[in-house]
């Protein structure tokens, strides 16, 4: 049947070379180096070790790609072997495996057998080629076709019968390692139930496990193995904007502008010359010119920067991922999904760089198309036998389009020459999975990644997930966003950092909205205050230096500058109202702005100096005019003078002090307020829902009792239901009728058991008792034989035990007494039971 | 009272009043200040006078600012002298020799007025002092408890003291305090509880509630002359006042003293109340279209006010920022004067200052220059249309005047016909109705009536005349004094702005001038 196959496509095999010759094109040099590495890799042995290491030197590298490329590596060799180390066939317990794992049934062999005849065709028509991944060894070591590894199942969670959720999920879920050879499809194909166990894999891993999810879930969904970019085969991420950053284009609305008035002015005359706006407008240009350039310039810099030097290996990169077709699940288009960042794209990408084959649960395909321009060329058009080699025939093929005559008259003779095989094999298609259903545990589901924790890095930010209940302050998701791509340290609750804390200004009695913080400055802003400050911005100074070492607990920093604004208090005229004042501490010195008539441009100015002096005699100057200087708009008689100067300053002075003494208080509130939230934050308690019994302690409790209940209940049912008969009916010949007789001995032997069985238990707690009183009497004479060596520990233990025993002989005569008086009502109630017995009643009542 | 007959009286004179401003003047650095400088009595904002022995208020005009002061005991028997004190909020005249309230009618802002122990009778002369919150007339000659009810009209006071007055011994004297006043917090020092103006509201209810509606009575009708008055006013402003009615008819005929008498003869009577119905019509067909046309004007002026103060504001706005730039640079400008230490350098940079200060000024004035030549083309305009408006309410005004002498013309015609008629039939002796006698008497002969039917029509048009005249004098006078305010209030704008300008470059030059002096001296 292949063979007929290969023949109908041979015609294409010009085009198959082409596309071989491309990638060779490609691969030239590092390919060669490749192999060589390879050869040597193959000498030692070593499986692990990856192939970039050796290149160093080999080809023609700057000497600082070379060092990133160290970098890089090293980076790699840190986590790589590790992992891998962690996730070989050694590691997996494969005892407890079903034997469909360790074992191959005839059809999965038979299939095997067609696969190997595929691969021989494949390879000798076209020698080029990699080989076809088709058949990996499992986890037992057994060779096992790819499709029947993928194994459909739909997941009883809601939340993953969609694509994206159900991508995100096992993007989540399961930890990624990457192949071992990156430049090779892996050897080992491990069950997806291996993979949920140890929640680890590498794409093949991830995408065969997504392919079987998406097809349970009614998806046309494909596992494909390609090539991918460098980032998609490490899950790198650091070059992508992270989705939750991206935030929507907010739309301007214009405004509209009114249409003029009667009464507007007209614009100023225009009285510049042409020319000159001309020249002006050349010169602008020019510079514009030249800027953008330069920016332009700096942005292939910066980009050059971020995006990573070219990838030597670009293009050879192994990966799998999923193709989602069109036409199920009413996908209108067909898309990839990258299985570990569960991202879609689209097929088109530049991520993609080809595809080899893919495969679903019935049928394997192999890409006949060129891959020179990545994917974006490519026809999914999998009933296409040109641009698709299919494996095996007519098991649910896919639709193929026929739009174009040509295309008819090249499929009927495709179809003529199909004719018999189809005949031949058409009995034959793929095998049942061998895989196990995929189970995901309701905990495991929840708890999500491995160890409930996840971190992910994009472009300058980082995405941290835990599973629910996991922290104890119930973080679920962190974003962290960088402003630049260098590593920050995140340090919010310091005092004296960067912060910016908002209030409710309507809780607040000082109508404080903001306030922001840097290390050298404090900026707050206020609103309906009764004395209508605004703003007050404080700079601090260097902390001095303690000369008491005693006191160390507050070192508030000198205040350096205060600046405070003040909205228009409409009481007083605006010339006597300010709008800000500054008070520079360190040079004694105030300034006051204050607000500008509605009449004016200009607002008056006032600036004090606050240096005492002393004049030629030793006397002290109080004031003198040029400890004032002042600006004002309209001047006014009373303002020139000293007495008013000297008023007004003394005020100013109580003022900076009642400011200095508020930022010092704001400070305080800050410390306050940060030592609270994290008491705050320390002393999480989250509210469990009461549905959640696992872990709502009330209702797991309630839960618990019920089981307990019904436990109970259950036994007491099987109790009622035990047959008091049975052992002596057990006695007689089983299948026979009772005879009158027999049924009277049954009743004797019964009741006389039951009777014994009374005395029994009577002479029990009768032992006891004794056996207890014996122990005490004994006890006692001792301590009356020792009372007088005792120690009071002895004496105290012997009390104690007194009372005990005392307690438990009280208890072993209740018992007794409630024996003695119940055993006769239990015995008549036995009889009369037995007299009502069904099985003995008819003998009975004839008998009595 | 012997207290004050061992001692002179004295004469509140400058010296006096020095000598307590000095004393009550602030202390010590701030008192060396005040001895320095000397104080303005203008500037004193509080001045005690007591125990004085002053007879006769004096000499406090020129304390224009003062808000407390204080005359108790001393022996003043009139108040006076206060009239320019009217920033007044504390008034103490306790322990004086007054007679009578007065004198107070300029203290609008007095919150607090002490006449304790005087030789007051009645509570009278207080209607100024609205703001009134505690009034202290103990010790006083007041005898009649209903004199508290002029109190009422204070609707802010709250204190009272009325102890030591012959009303204080009526046994009713609190509770008709309380019943009457019942805003009032504390009386004769005492806080008056709720239990107390219940009881009191209750016992005089019925007289309280008949001395409510009064009040309501006199308030609506208050309201309702004040609601007229202003009506009266907008007709003014629209130059139309009376022409909504029967008023210019009627004053035709007041002065008419032919007219009147001529009423009488037959036909007349219906032929006037034809007459009356056509001029009422006209006379509100001018007025509604005054009315309208005011409307139309104000809505013009409006429109040109909100245009004019937006150029304004946004120039100003203009303004303010080249300023607020050039302040941001003039700090770093001066404090880089300050710290440059060559000599040289600092001389760069002062030119470099001054050149930045010229550039400034320039274009203040350049900004402040274009500002008023856009208004005053924009005035120009508004102007223009002002006058078209105003000229086209005159002229339809003058017409419909016209239509109202064509109906008295055609009226004086019909008239006069009608009298001649019955001068006719009079000398028929056809007459067979009486007439008054004093009509008869017109009837002697032909120009007698003539002349009094004439006299009646002069009278007649002289009225519309006069009072087109008068609409159109005062509307033209309106238009006139408008665009004269438009013009002055833009000139002195301009002047003001080119006032503020150069004196803020004055001031940013005489910094730099003191820095280069201070530099100089370094």
């Amino acid at each position: 049947m292949v063979q007929a196959v290969l023949k109908a496509t041979s015609s294409l095999d010009s085009q198959r070379h082409a596309r071989m010759e491309v990638l060779k094109e490609k691969v030239e040099e590092e390919e060669a180096a490749e192999r060589e590495e390879a050869a040597e890799r193959a000498e030692r042995g070593e499986k692990t070790k990856r192939p970039m290491e050796v290149r160093r030197g080999e080809t023609t590298m700057t000497q600082e790609m070379l060092r990133d490329l160290e970098r890089k590596l090293s980076e790699i060799e840190v986590s790589v072997p590790e992992k891998i180390l962690t996730f070989t066939k050694d590691t997996i317990d494969t005892s407890k495996l079903p034997l469909s794992y360790q074992s191959n049934t005839l059809k999965e062999e038979h299939l095997l057998q067609v696969a190997d005849n595929f691969s021989r065709q494949y390879s000798h028509l076209c020698p080029d080629r990699v080989p076809l991944f088709l058949h990996p060894l499992n986890e037992c070591e057994v060779p096992k076709f790819v499709s029947t590894t993928i194994r459909p199942t739909l997941m009883p969670y809601p939340e993953l019968y969609n694509w994206d959720t159900c991508a995100q999920f096992i993007s989540d879920f399961l930890s990624m390692v990457p192949l071992p050879d990156p430049l090779k499809p892996p050897l080992y194909l491990y069950s997806s139930t291996t993979v949920l166990k140890y929640q680890k894999g590498n794409c093949f891993d991830f995408s065969t496990l997504l392919c079987s999810m998406l097809i349970g879930a009614g998806y046309d969904a494909y596992c494909v193995n390609g090539y991918g970019s460098r980032d998609l085969c490490y899950m790198d991420l650091t070059r992508e904007v992270c989705p939750l950053t991206m935030k929507p284009k907010e739309t301007v609305k214009e405004e509209e502008k009114a249409p003029p008035k009667k009464y507007a002015i007209k614009p100023p005359r225009d009285l510049t010359s042409r020319f000159e706006q001309e020249q002006e407008m050349k010169r602008q240009e020019a510079i514009k010119a030249e800027e953008e350039n330069r920016r332009k310039q700096e942005e292939a810099r910066l980009l050059e920067q971020e995006n990573a030097k070219t990838d030597p290996l670009h293009g050879l990169r192994v990966h799998s991922w999923v193709l989602v077709l069109s036409g199920k699940r009413e996908v209108p288009e067909s898309f990839f999904i990258d299985p570990f960042t569960a991202r879609s794209y689209s097929t088109q990408d530049d991520h993609f760089l080809g595809i080899e084959s893919l495969w679903n649960h019935k049928n394997y395909w192999v890409n006949m198309q060129d891959c020179w321009n990545c994917c974006k060329e490519l026809v999914f058009d999998l009933g296409d036998p040109v641009r698709w080699e299919y494996l095996l025939l007519g098991t649910d093929k896919p639709f193929l389009s026929l739009t174009e005559e040509e295309d008819e008259g090249m499929n009927d003779d495709d179809d003529v020459e199909n004719l018999g095989k189809e005949d031949e094999d058409k009995s034959f298609d793929m095998p049942p999975s061998w895989v196990e259903q995929i189970e995901i545990s309701p905990e495991a589901f929840e708890t999500r990644c491995p160890n409930g924790k996840k971190v992910i890095q994009y472009k300058r930010a980082k995405l941290e997930k835990w599973a629910p209940y996991l922290n104890n302050n119930g973080l679920v998701c962190r974003l962290t966003t960088y402003e630049d791509l260098e590593l920050h340290s995140y340090k919010s609750m310091q005092p004296e950092m960067d912060r910016v804390m908002e209030f409710y200004e309507t809780a607040r009695v000082d109508g404080l909205i903001k306030r922001e913080e840097t290390p050298k400055t404090m900026t707050e802003y206020y609103h309906g205050r009764p004395d209508f400050l605004s703003y007050r911005h404080v700079n601090f100074g260097p902390r001095m230096k303690k000369l008491a070492l005693n006191s160390a607990e507050s070192n508030p920093r000198p205040m350096v500058k205060i600046t405070e604004r003040f909205f228009r208090n409409p009481a007083k005229p605006a010339d006597e109202d300010v709008a800000e004042r500054v008070f520079l501490i360190a040079e004694e010195r105030i300034q006051l702005r204050y607000h500008c008539r509605s009449d004016h441009i200009t607002a008056n100015k006032r600036e004090f100096l606050r240096r005492m002096e002393v004049d030629s005699k030793g006397n002290k100057i109080i004031m003198t005019p040029d400890m004032c200087i002042s600006f004002e708009v309209e001047p006014m008689e009373h303002t020139k003078k000293l007495l008013y100067q000297y008023e007004a300053m003394m005020k100013l002075k109580n003022e900076e002090k009642l400011s200095r003494h508020q930022a010092w208080e704001s400070e305080l509130e800050v410390l306050e307020i940060l030592k609270l939230r994290e008491e705050e934050e320390e002393a999480h308690t989250l509210t469990i829902s009461i549905y959640d019994t696992k872990r709502n302690e009330k209702s797991k409790e309630y839960r618990e009792a019920m089981e307990r209940v019904l436990h109970e209940e259950h036994l007491r049912q099987v109790e009622a239901q035990l047959d008091y008969l049975a052992p002596f009916l057990a006695q007689l010949p089983p299948g026979e009728k009772l005879t009158r007789w027999q049924a009277v001995r049954l009743k004797e032997e019964c009741l006389n058991d039951f009777k014994q069985r009374l005395i029994d238990k009577a002479n029990l707690i009768q032992a006891r008792f004794e056996k207890e009183t014996q122990e005490l009497q004994k006890k006692q004479q001792w301590y009356q034989e020792n009372q007088v060596t005792l120690t009071p520990e002895d004496e105290d233990l012997y009390l104690s035990y007194c009372s005990q025993a005392m307690f438990r002989i009280r208890i072993l005569e209740q018992r007794l007494s409630r024996h003695k008086e119940l055993a006769p009502l239990k015995y008549l109630a036995l009889e009369e039971k037995l007299y009502k017995d069904p099985r003995l009643v008819e003998l009975l009542k004839v008998f009595v | 009272m012997n207290r004050l007959y061992d001692m002179e009286p004295r004469v509140m004179d400058d010296e006096m009043l020095k000598l307590a401003v000095g004393e009550q003047g602030p202390r010590e650095e701030a008192g060396q200040l005040a001895k320095q400088e000397g104080i303005l009595f203008k500037d004193v904002l509080s001045l005690q006078l007591d125990f004085q022995n002053i007879l006769r208020i004096d000499n406090l005009w020129q304390f224009e600012s003062l808000q407390k002061l204080q005359l108790d005991n001393n022996i003043i028997e009139k108040i006076e002298g206060l009239e320019n004190l009217t920033h007044l909020v504390w008034l103490d005249l306790s322990f004086n020799n007054i007679e009578a309230i007065e004198g107070l009618d300029t203290l609008v802002n007095l919150e607090d007025l002490s006449l304790f122990n005087n030789r007051i009778s009645k509570i009278d002369s207080l209607d100024a002092l609205v703001k009134l919150q505690v009034l202290s007339l103990g010790n006083n000659h007041i005898g009649n408890l209903m004199n508290v009810i002029y109190l009422r009209r204070f609707k802010a006071l709250r204190t009272l003291s009325l102890s030591g007055n012959p009303v204080a011994e009526d046994e009713d004297y609190k509770m008709f305090i309380c019943a009457y006043l019942p805003d009032l917090v504390y009386l004769d020092f005492r806080r008056l509880d709720d239990h107390m103006k219940e009881l009191a509201e209750m016992k005089h209810q019925y007289s309280i509630d008949e001395l409510k509606h009064r009040e309501n009575l006199v308030q609506a009708r208050l309201e309702d002359e004040q609601a007229r008055r202003e009506e009266l006013e907008e007709h003014k402003a629209a130059f139309v006042e009376q022409l909504n009615g029967t008023f210019l008819f009627d004053s035709m005929y007041t002065e008419d003293v032919e007219g009147s008498k001529l009423s009488h003869l037959p036909g007349v009577g219906e032929l006037l109340e034809a007459y009356k119905d056509k001029f009422v019509i006209i006379c509100l067909n001018i007025f509604e279209y005054g009315l309208k046309q005011q409307e139309k004007r104000k809505a013009e002026l409006d429109n040109f006010m909100e245009c004019v103060q937006e150029a304004i504001q946004e120039n100003q706005e203009q303004g303010k920022l080249k300023i607020a730039k050039f302040e941001e640079k003039h700090l770093l400008s001066l404090n880089a004067i300050r710290e440059e230490s060559e000599l040289s350098n600092i001389e760069a940079k002062i030119v470099q200052y001054s050149e930045d200060i010229t550039e400034l000024f320039n274009v203040l004035m350049t900004l402040e220059m274009q500002l008023m030549e856009q208004l005053e083309e924009t005035i120009n305009m508004f102007e223009r249309n002002i006058i078209d408006l105003v000229g086209l309410f005159v002229e339809n005004v003058q017409s419909l005047m016209a239509q109202c002498r064509d109906l008295e013309n055609h009226h004086h015609e019909k008239l006069l016909e009608i009298a001649i008629n019955i001068l006719e039939k009079i000398v028929k002796g056809e007459m067979d109705e009486d007439l008054p006698d004093d009509v008869r008497s017109l009837f002697v002969d032909k120009d007698t009536i003539v002349n009094a039917v004439g006299a009646s029509h002069d009278i007649h048009l002289l009225k519309i005349d006069n009072r087109e005249d008068e609409l159109v004098t005062r509307v033209n006078s309106w238009c006139t004094h408008l665009l004269d305010k438009i013009h002055k209030d833009e000139i002195m704008r301009n002047r003001k702005r080119v006032k503020e300008i150069n004196q803020y470059i004055d001031h940013v030059q005489s910094e730099l001038d003191s820095l280069e002096c201070g530099d100089l001296l370094d």
